[in-house]
């Protein structure tokens, strides 16, 4: 990635200036999804930019712990199937709801407190995961964590299935799922619409968050040295906490938006999700926000071209074979920096 | 110290996991001592007769209504003082792992009865991918098995490839079945939609099983033949997300025909497609016809009654047998007081008609040879129900079985969902039912 040539001269030509921008990546994916535009159709774009959203929302949680600890949170896909279940409790039990909402003044109230509710509640739980499974193991050798990672998962999976037992449930969709609106000719869902909003607004905030605020800084020196971030006085675990705290709940949005779309959620809908959403973190390049919500929005367009071409059966494939081709010919993913080998 | 402190945690995941793991499966509930017992002239113990369905979770809707059944002519025939001098236990296992049937649990639980020498039968496996890893063990064993629901042809036609299961004892048959074959099922539907329905371009999914590929592969070759054209999907079970087969669906689609099981996705696939605005009719085979939207994991439960209207489906038995009232009426007299299952299902009556086959099997076998001991019963019992020259009075009519195992009365009846009933929270009702015997 890193251009060696130093160029002392005074101005840099134009493609030293594109090289430097790194616009590569951005318009290798822009460049994707248009040819996938003619190919699939605005309908199947719609569809690949729903579920692509929702697997962004989740990659951005891998991508960030990976970031600031180097750990690939295995439990994370499950804690996204936690938050679809929190929202569902939410929905049904504190608010009484149990299906479309009519006045939108209404929807919106419901909604908000929806999400603030279940991001926050995941938030805790994120945090609380870290503070008593991984915290314990930050100095243990890498395969510990990786190890009690996979455990959390089992422990969250079979939580949530002696709660609400094994089958599917039916989660309140309060979005009418037949509403659709005319946009340039082309009918959209509404839920649809909601859906990529809610992601790319999530995204935007997460990183104004990052880039803009004093944690923000605190979390980018700490995922660049830990023990020089320390040494300025950064409180390491207060910010790896914070950092948990903030994927999880943008993996509680997940949730909340996977019930909303699919209106039908099972405890186990957290393994497929999270390796889906783990591809992509790595196709964006693990560790680099913006990588990741790419990556998710690249995993959804495989996977909805492969369906819309009639190759569905290979859909899950594809996007596997995404993650060995980017680990064999690009290990740093779209937007990665090579990074030295730190322990 | 960290290492422990890791072992730990580890440890109580795999505690937690198998907790869950075998948590679903504690159904078992034999009948009540029975009242009539002292009637009986002498007591020789008890026998049992194994059942082996998926009854958990998501595959509850399928297999406790089946196992019901079972139970029920179980009791009854303690109730009449047992079987020449025998007590009879019903032995009940859960094959369903995380709600779903599991293959691997299923060749377990065939492990078990075939190694509790008191087993003389088994009524079971529901799904066609479990009966084709039990058959070789119960084959190797010549315990009797019958399945009230098993449809893939290939578990007992040797022209497609049964004899790969009783690959040991190809001419000793152990396994038969009350239900019709997906060579008819599939088939059958495709004539109901063609000519009944009207339908005339399809897309037709299917899960990619045993069962489910096989019986759409048999739909479509019927269907095309009939002149309609079929638009063919593989969606792997555990799918969630339909919405991109849905819109890739040829704009001239005007049905959809799923191969598969509720479990599978099949209730997904009818919710997004009404969601996309699809209003045609959804067929299906018996995989899709899994009890009332009252039922846990039953498609109606998950695409809800209003979304499950338009939808057809086929089950591979007889649906309105002579005694059918009277069989409804014993069960929800027996169940009453179960919650969720206290109505008959589409295979309880064939289930009740495979543990009478069971039973009668074993009665006739202990008018000659009372004092056998309990391998030659389990033997005795497999070779009088085999025998193609054996007839049974059962609740679905007189049954009788073929060389290979199956049926010689294959009926395949037709469901339609109504969603008005079952208090408005809809539920599958009988249409018709057509007679496929080859005579």
């Amino acid at each position: 990635m890193t251009t060696t040539t130093t160029v002392l001269s005074a101005r840099p030509s134009f493609v030293e200036t594109f090289q430097r921008l790194r616009l590569g990546p951005y318009l290798f994916v822009l460049g994707v999804a248009a040819i996938d535009y003619v190919v699939i159709g605005p309908n199947q774009f719609v569809n690949a930019l729903t579920i692509g959203a929702i697997y962004a929302l989740v990659a951005l949680g891998y991508t960030m712990v990976y970031g600031i600890i180097e750990l690939i949170n295995f439990a994370h896909g499950d804690v996204f199937m936690v938050g679809a279940f929190t929202s569902m409790f939410v929905l049904t039990q504190a608010l009484g709801q149990d299906g479309p909402i009519d006045s939108p003044g209404m929807l919106a109230v419901v909604l908000f407190i929806n999400f603030t509710i279940t991001m926050i509640a995941l938030g805790i739980l994120g945090a609380a995961i870290e503070r008593f499974a991984y915290r314990p193991l930050r100095h243990a050798p890498r395969l510990a964590p990786l190890i009690t990672a996979i455990g959390v998962s089992f422990i969250l999976q079979n939580i949530i299935q002696i709660i609400y037992g094994p089958s599917p449930i039916n989660t309140p969709q309060v979005i009418d799922p037949a509403a659709r609106v005319e946009i340039g000719g082309v009918s959209i869902g509404v839920v649809n619409i909601f859906t990529i909003v809610t992601a790319v607004l999530l995204m935007i905030a997460l990183q104004m968050l990052v880039s803009r605020t004093k944690i923000g800084r605190a979390m980018r020196s700490t995922a660049s040295d830990r023990d020089a971030a320390q040494l300025m006085g950064v409180d390491i675990n207060r910010t790896i906490a914070i950092t948990f705290f903030i994927g999880s709940a943008l993996a509680g949005a997940a949730g909340v938006v996977q019930g909303l779309y699919f209106g039908n959620i099972q405890f186990t809908l957290g393994f497929q999700a999270g390796l889906k959403a783990f591809t992509a973190a790595v196709l964006g390049g693990i560790g680099n926000i913006t990588g990741a919500a790419l990556g998710g929005f690249v995993i959804g367009f495989v996977e909805v071209t492969a369906g819309a071409l009639g190759f569905f059966v290979w859909g899950q494939a594809a996007v596997f074979a995404v993650l060995i081709i980017t680990l064999v010919f690009r290990p740093s993913g779209l937007l990665g920096q090579q990074l030295g080998e730190r322990t | 110290m960290k290492l422990r402190k890791l072992g730990g945690l580890a440890l109580g995941a795999m505690l937690v996991a198998a907790a869950c793991n075998t948590g679903g499966g504690a159904t078992a509930t034999p009948g009540a001592p029975a009242p009539g017992a002292t009637q009986a002239p002498v007591d020789k113990g008890t026998l049992k007769i194994g059942v082996t369905l998926p009854l958990s979770g998501g595959a509850a809707a399928d297999g406790q209504p089946t196992m019901k059944g079972a139970q029920l002519a179980v009791d009854q025939a303690n109730e009449a003082g047992g079987i020449g001098g025998y007590k009879l236990e019903l032995m009940v296992l859960d094959h369903a792992v995380n709600g779903k049937y599991n293959e691997q649990q299923g060749a377990q639980d065939m492990q078990t009865f075939v190694g509790d020498s008191a087993v003389v039968g088994v009524v079971g496996p529901y799904n066609s991918a479990v009966a084709k890893v039990q058959i070789p063990i119960s084959n190797d064993a010549g315990v009797l098995q019958c399945s009230p629901a098993n449809t893939n042809e290939a578990l007992t036609k040797p022209e497609f490839g049964a004899l790969d299961y009783r690959k040991n004892f190809p001419e000793r048959i152990n396994y038969v079945r009350v239900a019709a074959t997906d060579d008819i099922q599939g088939p059958a539907m495709a004539v109901y939609d063609f000519n009944t329905l009207k339908l005339r371009n399809l897309l037709v999914v299917d899960d990619v099983t045993t069962f489910g590929k096989g019986v759409a592969d048999n739909f479509q070759k019927k269907f095309e033949e009939l002149g309609g054209t079929v638009q063919r999907v593989g969606a792997p079970a555990d799918t969630t997300d339909f919405n991109s087969i849905i819109s890739a669906a040829k704009p001239e689609t005007d049905g959809v025909y799923y191969g598969g099981v509720v479990t599978s996705g099949a209730g997904l696939l009818l919710k997004q497609l009404r969601q996309q605005g699809k209003t045609f009719p959804f067929t299906g085979p018996d995989g899709i016809v899994n009890g009332s939207g009252k039922a846990e994991g039953a498609l109606i439960q998950i695409a809800g009654a209003a979304a499950s209207a338009g939808s057809y489906g086929t089950i591979a038995a007889i649906g309105d047998f002579p005694g059918r009232a009277d069989f409804e009426a014993a069960y929800a007299e027996a169940f009453k007081n179960d919650a969720d299952f206290n109505t008959a299902g589409a295979y309880s009556g064939p289930a009740y008609a495979c543990a009478t086959i069971i039973l009668k099997s074993l009665e006739e076998f202990l008018k000659t040879s009372p004092d056998a001991d309990q391998a030659a019963i389990r033997e005795g019992v497999r070779a009088w129900a085999s025998d193609t020259s054996n007839t049974f009075d059962t609740v679905l009519g007189t049954e009788s079985f073929d060389k290979n195992g199956d049926t010689t009365q294959p009926f395949i009846s037709f469901y339609v969902v109504d969603p008005a009933a079952a208090d408005g929270a809809g539920d599958w009702v009988f249409k018709e039912q057509l007679n496929f015997a080859q005579e």
